[in-house]
């Protein structure tokens, strides 16, 4: 374990660390792009400028190892003035068109100017001029000219998914990144390149120009895309959810995430959602608020016997969701006839090696450990047979969130509505829905950005995670859609067992934390 | 003094490029003798010699060996014949003349060095010492004096050719690893060093042509013997490429220390008539400039040079005469390093670029008063930042013209017109 | 509101008070009749007052010389807009070099308070503040101002040309 110390304070770093790790550590700023945590040491944008006590020449700092005694420093007139001009050399051929550029606002290149600036151009000549709006693939888009050739979307290729897409081509001030011909960029983690960009070079054809960034809000949450459980940052403001970053978790995701994994905001959007409660009779569909068309659900439950009574479940809930429904089924309703619906079952177990995951299942290892609490052992042939010979009468369905992740939705609706009464609580609404006949209660869902809850993913980690944002205000948690089809009004959960400050309620928002959400980009370690 | 001829002496002859040739006057008999030798034995030897890399760096080639792991993992020696320097010619002549004295010194070293494995990597452009080389492997092999078990030794050595593709950069010694290994030609970042992962991963010493032929007479004379040319600090011949406005230019080997103005005035044979010397620049086009009251001061080795604040380099001397504008000649500099620029680090793909545009400027008529001291500007603040030296060879070339022949630049800037040509850029033969 | 009851001796005797605000009544009464050239009234919207060239009425979105919108729709003035009237979509252009416009550009003008923010945070003259100061309509929508309004509206005769031209920028290597 090397002692060093950096601008004057000692810190211990473990065996093979590199310098800026060690200032990473210890919470100094350093300024740098090419570096990543992720990725290999490239050593090229030559910004991570360190002086070392006894080295004439002030020297990179992701390339020097820590080593026992290191005297470092920077934040001497030397090292801030090799800065500014290596941020100059970036800059002096990089378009000024901050006001269209869509990373402004979260650009490596204006945080670091406004910090070690020249703020005195001095280039007169002509800028180099290379492509703009190059199209490199289904996802991602171009623009050479910004680009300050840090390589790390080369590197993401190389070492991560090893696709080898990306290389820079030329040589000199007219290098470019670039991909050859025919071969795109279109591998399952390509907007990962998007996101280590530090620069408005590389954008993604989803989100560009939809915002500027300084509109969006961000909060942490978990990806229900698979079981992985990706930790993700979604990005929102009142118009909606607009993007999905990934954020950093040694356990589970490392620094990425896949394409697919970004595209979940858009099913928790307004457009995409089940506004209201709906109830399907012989006269026809009639609207009502959500926590009513509960509630009227509740009488046919009430007039169903137990044993023509069935629950379906989908892995898209939390393990509160599943638990507090379970449990009312069985509890009160004293049925155990609850039935897990596996979707896409040939690809459950598929596993790409990095982060995708066949079961599109956020939750999983969840529904399974509750179904096992509370003893139930119903297979899905019992519930087709029931349904087929009249003998459950009432199904109750928990819908999936993630309908593209559900190949066999229409077979199943229809499947199911062969019962005489079918309820189903889903967040989106979808064609099968509204072309049902029969008795239906549809009941509109919260999506996984507007609840509190806890997902366990593939390897049986529990990720707790909290509510973003409420969408649509009418939709319920399956926890509340269980005390309702109950019989039961809703509660506020009583407080228990936390001290809290007389002064301060437990959902109140400190400045600290406004200013950081609302006004305050952290753009994190990246 | 004169020229000693120690590598070069038998030159002259046609016929020293067939092993047939070679072996009449006397070569491949030092393999024999090193093959008998303790690898360990040769490499003091090399050591003893104070012999120095004579690619431009100058590093002590003994030492480097040195560098290498103790053990028995696969080690690669390459021979740098990406001779790009502008204003170098020795190693094509090396090549062209005698290809077997290089082919020798490759085998001792390797066998030094513990290396069963080597590659020559020339430059893409020299197609006809390309040529040579092959026909002369072919017929070594055919000796029996490369492959297995060399001279019923023991000892495995292969060799290849490996012609580059045009790229300066690719003289860098990482930047040729990367070409060998079929990446883009750019440097790698050090540590670690090719001594430790080099080629593949894999230890790799990578020495000039004139460094592996001179080992031979190192171990063929001995290294006291070897020390007798030269000075103390910088042993032995070297080739010196003399090229610009002298009456004789060409390939010349003197000993190291051997007064400049000599070397331009004995065997250069002096100034053209009615011509004064105004510069030279020493060491390749890398090494900052030397004006005339310098070069009176100068001596041909790396301590002497390197007190006049520039450096022997790769031996490559380029003669100016006062008939030569200076600012015209840095735009031909600058243009060239703007162009070789591998465009990895930054301050060297964008400074490189910058100095030339800047320069171009001024060169058309539009440059300003300021411009001179933003090329200093520039240029110091590209020296020492990046991987590899390219940006110190693009910056110390511009800082040495500049700070030596200010008034050349400001009378260009003033008048849009050279000052000693007295004409435009435009009207100027180019 | 809090009313304060002054029942001082003093607060009764409030005829005076009345009178000498009747006077200055008809003081003015008097002399806008005998003097009707000086009479500060208008006969709105019969006469019309004219504010000068500088002053910050309604607003006008620029184009360029091919008759298209100027605006490259970076967002600042609508970041800018303390009443936060500017709404603005994007999307992307055919032209790489254009790279970025409005499709749809709205002020709600009934929210406008003619700060003249937009203005000063606009990086390519794209909008400015005109001299109309009229705002006339009948319902609210007519009060939000869509592109066609803005730019294009009669009085503008096919729009204000701008003054910051890109092809120019470009060719000077901006």
């Amino acid at each position: 374990m090397p002692k060093c110390s950096i601008n004057g304070k000692e810190v211990e770093v473990k065996e093979g660390t590199s310098i800026i790790e060690a200032m990473q550590q210890s919470g100094d700023r350093i300024a740098h792009y090419c570096w990543h945590p992720g990725l290999s040491v490239a050593g090229v944008c030559r910004l991570c400028m360190v002086e070392i006590e006894g080295n004439p020449r002030v020297q990179i700092a992701c390339n020097t190892m820590v080593t026992e005694g290191m005297k470092i420093n920077n934040t001497s007139e030397k090292v801030r003035d090799a800065v500014k001009w290596g941020l100059d050399f970036h800059l002096i051929n990089h378009p000024l068109d901050c006001p269209i550029c869509d990373q402004a606002g979260e650009c490596g290149l204006q945080d670091q100017y406004m910090e070690y600036g020249k703020y005195d151009p001095e280039m007169a000549e002509p800028k180099q001029r290379k492509h703009k709006v190059v199209d490199l693939g289904p996802t991602v888009v171009l623009d050479s000219e910004r680009c300050i050739l840090c390589s790390r979307c080369v590197r993401f290729t190389e070492e991560v998914t090893k696709t080898n897409e990306l290389g820079i081509f030329n040589r000199g001030d007219r290098s470019e990144i670039g991909t050859h011909d025919g071969m795109p960029l279109a591998n399952k983690y390509s907007l990962n390149t998007v996101d280590i960009c530090p620069v408005g070079a590389l954008t993604s054809k989803d989100f560009r120009f939809r915002q500027r960034v300084w509109y969006l809000k961000d909060a942490e949450s978990i990806c229900n895309g698979c079981s992985t459980g990706c930790n993700v940052k979604v990005y929102y403001n009142k118009e909606g959810f607009f993007r999905v970053k990934p954020v950093y978790n040694e356990k589970v995701n490392g620094h990425w995430m896949c394409d697919e994994g970004r595209d979940i905001y858009k099913f928790a959007n307004k457009e995409h959602r089940l506004l209201k409660g709906q109830i399907h009779t012989s006269s026809g569909w009639t609207e009502t608020h959500g926590g009513a068309a509960a509630k009227a659900a509740h009488e046919v439950i009430k007039s169903t016997a137990a044993d023509a009574l069935a629950l379906v479940l989908t892995a898209q809930y939390t393990v509160e969701e599943f638990d507090a429904i379970v449990g009312t089924f069985v509890n009160e309703f004293k049925t155990k006839k609850v039935f897990f619906w596996i979707n896409n079952k040939e690809t459950f177990d598929s596993f790409d090696g990095l982060l995708l995951r066949g079961d599109k299942n956020p939750n999983t290892k969840g529904l399974l450990k509750v179904l096992d609490k509370h003893g139930v052992t119903a297979t899905w042939g019992d519930l087709s047979q029931g349904v087929a010979s009249g003998a459950i009468k009432t199904v109750v369905v928990a819908g999936p969130e993630n309908l593209s992740a559900f190949p066999d939705f229409t077979e199943r609706v229809a499947e199911l509505s062969k019962a005489q009464n079918l309820i189903w609580m889903q967040a989106d609404k979808n064609d099968a829905l509204k072309n049902l006949k029969g008795n239906v209660w549809l009941i509109p869902m919260k999506s996984f950005t507007e609840k509190d809850g806890t997902f366990i993913n593939h390897a049986g980690l529990e990720q707790k995670f909290k509510k973003v944002t409420t969408v649509v205000s009418e939709a319920l948690t399956l926890t509340e859609a269980a005390l309702l089809l109950a019989g039961k009004n809703l509660m506020i959960p009583p407080a228990v067992g936390e001290f809290l400050p007389a002064n301060q309620r437990e959902d109140q928002v400190m400045l600290e934390m406004r200013k950081k959400n609302e006004f305050v980009f952290k753009r994190g370690s990246l | 003094m004169a020229e000693v001829k120690l590598l070069t002496e038998f030159y002259h002859l046609d016929d020293f490029q067939t092993l047939a040739g070679y072996k009449a006057k006397g070569g491949y008999e030092t393999v024999q003798k090193a093959l008998k030798m303790q690898p360990q034995a040769i490499i003091d030897e090399v050591k003893a010699s104070g012999l120095r890399g004579r690619g431009g760096a100058g590093f002590p080639t003994g030492m480097k060996w040195g560098f290498l792991p103790k053990n028995n993992e696969p080690r690669y020696l390459l021979c740098n014949a990406d001779e790009g320097e502008p204003g170098t010619f020795k190693d094509r002549m090396m090549m062209e003349r005698a290809p077997h004295q290089l082919i020798e010194g490759m085998i001792i070293s390797a066998f030094a060095v513990g290396s069963n494995k080597g590659y020559i990597y020339i430059r893409g452009e020299y197609t006809y010492p390309a040529n040579v080389l092959y026909k002369a492997l072919k017929e070594a092999y055919d000796a029996g004096l490369l492959g297995k078990n060399i001279l019923g030794s023991g000892f495995d050595f292969d060799l290849d050719v490996y012609r580059g593709a045009g790229a300066y950069i690719c003289g860098e010694e990482t930047g040729m690893i990367s070409s060998l290994e079929g990446l883009k030609g750019q440097p790698k970042l050090k540590p670690p060093f090719p001594a430790v992962q080099g080629y593949l991963r894999k230890p790799t010493i990578v020495n000039n042509v004139e460094t592996l032929a001179a080992v031979t007479y190192i171990v063929r004379d001995g290294a006291q013997a070897y020390r007798k040319n030269g000075t103390e600090k910088s042993t032995g011949t070297k080739l010196f490429s003399l090229s610009g406005n002298v009456m004789k230019p060409g390939n010349y080997e003197v000993p190291l220390g051997y007064p400049l103005m000599d070397l331009l005035m004995n065997e250069g044979g002096g100034m053209k008539p009615g011509r004064k010397l105004k510069a030279v620049i020493p060491g390749g086009s890398s090494a900052p400039v030397l004006t005339a009251e310098e070069v009176a001061k100068a001596n041909l080795d790396y301590e002497s040079l390197a007190g006049l604040g520039t450096m022997l380099g790769s031996g490559a001397v380029i003669v100016i005469d006062d008939s030569q504008c200076m600012v015209d000649m840095l735009g031909v500099l600058t243009h060239f390093y703007a162009h070789e620029s591998c465009g990895q680090c930054t301050p060297c793909r964008e400074g490189t670029g910058w100095l030339n545009k800047i320069l171009h400027s001024i060169l058309e008529g539009k440059g300003r008063l300021q411009d001179i001291d933003l090329l200093l500007k520039v240029a110091d603040n590209m020296k020492g930042k990046t991987i590899c030296a390219l940006s110190d060879a693009a910056a110390l070339p511009v800082l040495s013209f500049v700070t030596k022949f200010r008034d050349e630049f400001e009378f260009y800037v003033r008048e849009g017109r050279s000052k000693v040509k007295g004409t435009t850029y435009a009207e100027m033969q180019h | 509101m809090s009313v304060v009851q002054n029942n001082s001796e003093k607060a009764k005797w409030y005829l005076p008070g009345i009178l000498g605000g009747m006077k200055i009544t008809m003081k003015h009464l008097l002399k806008n009749l005998f003097n009707r050239k000086k009479m500060i009234s208008l006969n709105y919207p019969e006469e019309k007052y004219e504010y000068s060239p500088r002053f910050k009425g309604n607003h006008v979105l620029t184009v360029k010389k091919d008759g298209s919108l100027r605006c490259t729709a970076c967002m600042l003035c609508a970041t800018n807009c303390p009443a936060e009237c500017i709404k603005i979509n994007a999307a992307e252009h055919n032209d790489p070099t254009v790279e970025k416009y409005p499709i749809s550009y709205e002020i709600d003008i009934l929210r406008c308070v003619f700060c003249g923010f937009c203005e000063e945070a606009c990086p390519v003259d794209a909008i400015r503040l005109g001299p109309e100061w009229q705002t006339p309509g009948v319902n609210g929508a007519n009060f939000i101002y869509d592109i066609n309004h803005l730019a294009f509206r009669p009085n503008l005769k096919g729009g204000i040309l701008t003054h910051v031209d890109d092809e120019e920028r470009h060719k000077q290597g901006i």
